[in-house]
C-alpha cells in the first residue's frame, strides 16, 4: 500500500492529492446518488408534505453556500490568499440580476451567468491591484474592497440606496415558487464544486499549491504567480456572483445589508475552514455542516447576537485544534472515506 | 571532557525530512575546527541546531557535560555560544555601535560592554570609522566584520561563524580569515563553516566532513586534503575545466 | 482658504488620534507578524468600558485611561499566551494569525452586542462640545485634548523603544527576530509585551474616542479597514509610516468629508490604500521584503 504523505499539520495548508489511491467507482457512485436524491427531491412533494416550502428553502440556502464555499476555496484554499470580503461577488452579482430584470425585464434565471462574468470582470480589476502584493495586504484590500462597495451602494440612489429596491415577483405560482430557484442553485452547487474538482485536478491547480506552498520558490521556478493568483480570483467570482443574483431575485428584494456584510464572508471561510481547506469535497462537507448547525440553534435558541460569538469560537477552536478541516484531518489520518475523496 | 559533544542528533526543518541523521561528534576546547561537505550536507544545519533555532527531533547536545538540546536561542547564548549566521543577521536600522551594543545585550555591567567595543575597535578599525552609520547600508564584508565582532561582544566560551566569505570578494574574504587565524591564535575554541575549503582549512586545526548529514571523516585540518576518502568524494564531482584544488566541494 | 487650513487642523488633531490607535497594531505586526483582525473590536471594547465609567462612576473618560490601559494590556498578554505560542513555528504563520483574530473580532463583537446590544453610545463629557478660538479658527476641546494625549503616549512609546533596555529588545526583534534571538532576547517574552502593550494602545484609544465617536458593537469592522488601509500606505511594520499615514489621511478625509459629506471620509482610507498598492505596494516606509 503506497503510503500517504504526511501533511503539514500545524497550519491549514494546501492538501496534495494523494497518490497511490486507487480510483474506485464507488467513490463516484455516492456523490452521484446525492444528487440525484438532490434533483429529484422537489417532486417529492407527497412524501415531505407540509414541510415542503421549508425543505426547499433549506435546499436553496445550502447549495448556495455549497457553491460560495467551493468557489471562495479557488483563492483562499487552493491558492492559500485568504479573501475577507468575498461576498462582495454576491453583490455585484445580486445587483446586476437586479438592475437588468427592472430595467431591461429579463430573469435572472437567464441573466446569472451574465451576473457571473460581471463578478468575474470586477474581480479581474481588482485583482489587478491587489494581487501585486502576497499575504497581509491582500487580506486587507479585500476587507477595505467589501466595506467600499458597501458604502457605495449604500448611497446610490440609482440602486436604492441604503432602502434597497424591490424585484418584481417571479411568475410562478406561490405554492411552487421554490423550485425554479432551487433547481437554478442546484446548477450553480455542481458547477461550483466540478470547477473546483477541475482545478485540483489541473496544471492550473497545481500551479496554485505551488504558490500557496512557498511563492517565492514557485517564481523561480518560472511560475507567473500574478497572472494565476489573477486568474483564480477572477475564476473564483462566478459561481459567488451567479449564486448572488438567484439569491436576491428569491428575496425580492436587494438591499446592501443582505450582500455586504462581513457576516456573510465569515460564514464563507468558516464553512472552507471546517469542512477542510484546500480540498474538493471540504467546502461542500463545511457548507452542509454549517447550515444544519444554523437551523438547529435557530430554532432551540432563536437567533441571537451570541450565533456571531458561537461562529467565532467554532472558527478559533477549528483553526488552532483542527486546522485541516474535516476532510483534511480524516486524510491525514488515513480515514478518509472513498466518497469525499475527490482530490 | 569535550567543551561540546553531539550524541546521534537529528534533526530539520519544519515538517521537512531530516537533513542531520544521527550526527555524532565532539568539539575540544581551544580548538579551531572547519565543517567541510557539499551542499545539502547539513552544515548549517548543524550549527543552527546547537544554537537553538533548531530543535533537534533525536539524540542529545551537551555543553560541558550538560544537556542543551532543544534551548532556546537566547539560553544558548547564556551558555556562552554565540552563532554567527550565513546572512550575518545584522539589525539593519540600527548603527554599528548599536549592534555592538545589542550584542552584549545580556551583560548587565555597562563598563565591561564598553571596553570589550573597545577590543572590537582594534581588531576591525573599519568598525571603528563607521561607528554611527547604519547596518543595512554597509558594504558585505564591513557586515560580516560587524557581525563578527557582535559576536564577540560577549567573549563565547565556543564561537560558531556559518561561511564567513560568503558573497566576498577574495581580498575582503581573505581579511576575514585573517580574523580567523586571529582568534584561533587566542585559543578561541571556534566551529566554522566554510564553503571555500582550502581557506577554511588554512585558518583551524580540526576538520569534520560532513555529507548526508553525518559525519564522514574527522582529521587534522592539514592532513584532511591527502585522504584517499576526500579525493573520491570530491574530486569526482569536479567538473572538467575547473582548476585542481580551487574551490572543492562548490558544486552550489 | 481659511475654511481649508480650519478643515486640515481638525484632520491633523484626529490624526493624532488614527496614529494612537494605528501604532498597537503596527508593534504587533512589526515584532510578530500578526494582523491583528479583533484591533478595532477591542477598542470598541475599551471604549464600553470607559463609557459605563462614565455613566456609572462619573469618570472622565481621560480618567478610564488608567483603567483600560492596564487592564488591556494584561488581557493582551492573556490572549497572546492563549492563542499565538501554538501556532509559532506553523509555515502558514500569516493566515492563520489573521483568521485567529478575525475569530477573536467575531467573538468579542458578539458578545459585547449580546450583552450591550446594538444602541448607538458616547460618553459625553462637558467639554465635547466646547471649542476654543485661537485667532480665525475652532480648535475643538475634545478632539484637542484626545490629540494631546495621543502625541504623550506616542512619544511614551518612543521613548520607551529608543531608551529602555527591553525597548531596544522589541526594536531588534522587529529588525530581523533571528539576530535577536542569538543576541539574547527572549523573543517570546517581547512578543507577549509588544502584543500587551498594543492592547493597552488600543484600550487608551478607545477612551479616547469614546466621546469622539458614537460607537456599536459592530463598528469595529469599519475602524479595523480604515487602521488596516493606514498602515499598509505607511508601510507595514512601520510606526513612522503609521503616525505619517494617520496624519496624511486624517487630513485627507476631513477634506473629503468637508467636500462630499461625512459620509464619504471612509472612502479616502480605501481609496487611499488600493492607490498605494497600485504604485508602491510596500507603502511609504515598508521595504520590499516586508510584504508577504
Amino acid at each position: 500500500m503506497t503510503q500517504v504523505e504526511k501533511k503539514e499539520s500545524a497550519g491549514a495548508g494546501p492538501v496534495l492529492p494523494t497518490p497511490g489511491k486507487p480510483r474506485s467507482r464507488v467513490r463516484y457512485a455516492v456523490p452521484a446518488i446525492v444528487t440525484l436524491f438532490l434533483a429529484l427531491l422537489p417532486l417529492a412533494r407527497p412524501l415531505i408534505g407540509q414541510p415542503y416550502n421549508y425543505v426547499l428553502q433549506l435546499g436553496i440556502a445550502g447549495l448556495m453556500w455549497v457553491a460560495m464555499a467551493s468557489s471562495w476555496n479557488l483563492i483562499g484554499g487552493f491558492t492559500g490568499y485568504i479573501s475577507l470580503g468575498h461576498n462582495v461577488f454576491f453583490g455585484i452579482g445580486g445587483y446586476t440580476a437586479g438592475m437588468l430584470l427592472i430595467y431591461v425585464g429579463l430573469s435572472p434565471f437567464v441573466t446569472a451567468p451574465l451576473a457571473g462574468l460581471v463578478a468575474v470582470a470586477f474581480g479581474f480589476l481588482v485583482g489587478l491591484v491587489t494581487l501585486r502584493t502576497r499575504g497581509p495586504s491582500f487580506i486587507i484590500s479585500t476587507i477595505a474592497l467589501l466595506l467600499m462597495t458597501g458604502l457605495v451602494f449604500d448611497n446610490w440612489d440609482l440602486v436604492g440606496g441604503s432602502n434597497g429596491l424591490s424585484l418584481p415577483l417571479p411568475p410562478f405560482p406561490v405554492e411552487s415558487v421554490k423550485i425554479p430557484f432551487y433547481y437554478a442553485m442546484l446548477i450553480i452547487a455542481i458547477g461550483s464544486v466540478y470547477l473546483g474538482y477541475r482545478v485540483a485536478h489541473s496544471k492550473f491547480g497545481l500551479a496554485l499549491r505551488a504558490i500557496a506552498q512557498d511563492e517565492t520558490k514557485a517564481e523561480v521556478a518560472g511560475i507567473d504567480t500574478r497572472r494565476i493568483k489573477i486568474a483564480a480570483f477572477s475564476l473564483s467570482a462566478f459561481f459567488v456572483g451567479a449564486a448572488g443574483a438567484i439569491w436576491g431575485y428569491s428575496l425580492s428584494y436587494l438591499r446592501p445589508t443582505i450582500f455586504f456584510i462581513i457576516g456573510v464572508a465569515a460564514q464563507m471561510v468558516l464553512m472552507v475552514i471546517i469542512g477542510g481547506r484546500g480540498t474538493v469535497a471540504g467546502p461542500a462537507v463545511g457548507a452542509v455542516l454549517l447550515v444544519t448547525l444554523n437551523e438547529v440553534a435557530v430554532s432551540q435558541f432563536g437567533s441571537s447576537e451570541l450565533n456571531i460569538v458561537v461562529t467565532g469560537v467554532i472558527l478559533l477552536v477549528v483553526l488552532l485544534f483542527f486546522p485541516l478541516g474535516v476532510v483534511g484531518t480524516l486524510r491525514d489520518r488515513g480515514h478518509l472515506p472513498g466518497f469525499l475523496d475527490w482530490d | 571532557m569535550a567543551l561540546l559533544e553531539l550524541q546521534d542528533v537529528t534533526s530539520g526543518y519544519g515538517y521537512g525530512p531530516d537533513i542531520l541523521n544521527g550526527i555524532s561528534l565532539s568539539v575540544e576546547s581551544g580548538r579551531a575546527y572547519c565543517i567541510i561537505g557539499p551542499n545539502g550536507a547539513g552544515k548549517s544545519t548543524l550549527l543552527k541546531t546547537v544554537a537553538g533555532l533548531l530543535r533537534p527531533r533525536r539524540g542529545q547536545i551537551l555543553l560541558d557535560g550538560e544537556p542543551i538540546g532543544g534551548r532556546r536561542p537566547d539560553l544558548v547564548l547564556d551558555s556562552g555560544i554565540c552563532y554567527v549566521p550565513q546572512d550575518r543577521s545584522l539589525f539593519p536600522e540600527m548603527s554599528v555601535r548599536e549592534n555592538l551594543v545589542m550584542g552584549a545585550f545580556l551583560e548587565p555591567d555597562r563598563g565591561v560592554v564598553s571596553e570589550r567595543m573597545g577590543r572590537v575597535f582594534e581588531m576591525f578599525p573599519v568598525l571603528k570609522d563607521r561607528v554611527n552609520q547604519r547596518a543595512g547600508t554597509m558594504s558585505g564584508g564591513e557586515q560580516q566584520m560587524l557581525a563578527l565582532g557582535r559576536a564577540l561582544m560577549i567573549e563565547p566560551r565556543l564561537l560558531m561563524i556559518d561561511e564567513p566569505s560568503l558573497g566576498l570578494a577574495p581580498q575582503v574574504a581573505e581579511q576575514i580569515f585573517d580574523i580567523i587565524r586571529k582568534l584561533r591564535e587566542l585559543e578561541m575554541t571556534l566551529l566554522l563553516v566554510e564553503q571555500n575549503v582550502l581557506k577554511g582549512l588554512a585558518c583551524t586545526n580540526w576538520a569534520f566532513l560532513l555529507d548526508l548529514g553525518e559525519l564522514r571523516l574527522e582529521a587534522a585540518s592539514d592532513e584532511i586534503l591527502d585522504d584517499p576518502r576526500i579525493r573520491e568524494l570530491y574530486l569526482g564531482r569536479q567538473r572538467a575545466g575547473s582548476q585542481p584544488g580551487a574551490g572543492i566541494g562548490d558544486d552550489t | 482658504m481659511s475654511h481649508l487650513i480650519q478643515v486640515i487642523i481638525l484632520g491633523l488633531l484626529l490624526g493624532g488620534v488614527y496614529a494612537l490607535m494605528a501604532s498597537g497594531l503596527t508593534l504587533m505586526f512589526g515584532v510578530m507578524r500578526i494582523v491583528n483582525l479583533a484591533h478595532g473590536a477591542f477598542i470598541i471594547a475599551a471604549c464600553y468600558v470607559a463609557f459605563f465609567l462614565f455613566r456609572d462612576l462619573g469618570w472622565d473618560p481621560f480618567v478610564s485611561l488608567a483603567v483600560t490601559m492596564p487592564l488591556f494590556f494584561l488581557l493582551g498578554m492573556g490572549v497572546y499566551r492563549a492563542l499565538f505560542p501554538r501556532i509559532e513555528g506553523s509555515p502558514r504563520f500569516g493566515e492563520m494569525t489573521v483568521l485567529l483574530t478575525f475569530a477573536l473580532a467575531l467573538i468579542v463583537e458578539g458578545l459585547l452586542s449580546y450583552v450591550f446590544t446594538g444602541t448607538f453610545r458616547s460618553t459625553d463629557p462637558s467639554y465635547a462640545t466646547d471649542a476654543v478660538r485661537i485667532g480665525d479658527f475652532f480648535i475643538p476641546t475634545a478632539q484637542f485634548y484626545s490629540s494631546i494625549t495621543s502625541v504623550v503616549l506616542l512619544v511614551a512609546l518612543w521613548a520607551f523603544l529608543y531608551f529602555t533596555r527591553t525597548g531596544y529588545a522589541v526594536r531588534a526583534t522587529m529588525q530581523n527576530r533571528t539576530a535577536a534571538q542569538i543576541v539574547g532576547v527572549n523573543v517570546r517574552r517581547v512578543s507577549t509585551l509588544s502584543f500587551g502593550i498594543g492592547m493597552a494602545l488600543a484600550g487608551a484609544s478607545g477612551s479616547l474616542i469614546s466621546f469622539l465617536f458614537p460607537f456599536f458593537p459592530a463598528r469595529h469592522w469599519q475602524w479595523i479597514a480604515i487602521l488596516l488601509a493606514l498602515i499598509v500606505l505607511g508601510g507595514l511594520g512601520s510606526l513612522k509610516g503609521a503616525v505619517v499615514g494617520a496624519l496624511l489621511l486624517a487630513v485627507a478625509a476631513g477634506v473629503v468629508s468637508d467636500r462630499f459629506g461625512p459620509t464619504w471620509s471612509p472612502m479616502t482610507f480605501f481609496g487611499a490604500l488600493f492607490l498605494i498598492l497600485l504604485i508602491r505596494p510596500q507603502g511609504l516606509f515598508g521595504h520590499k521584503a516586508r510584504v508577504g
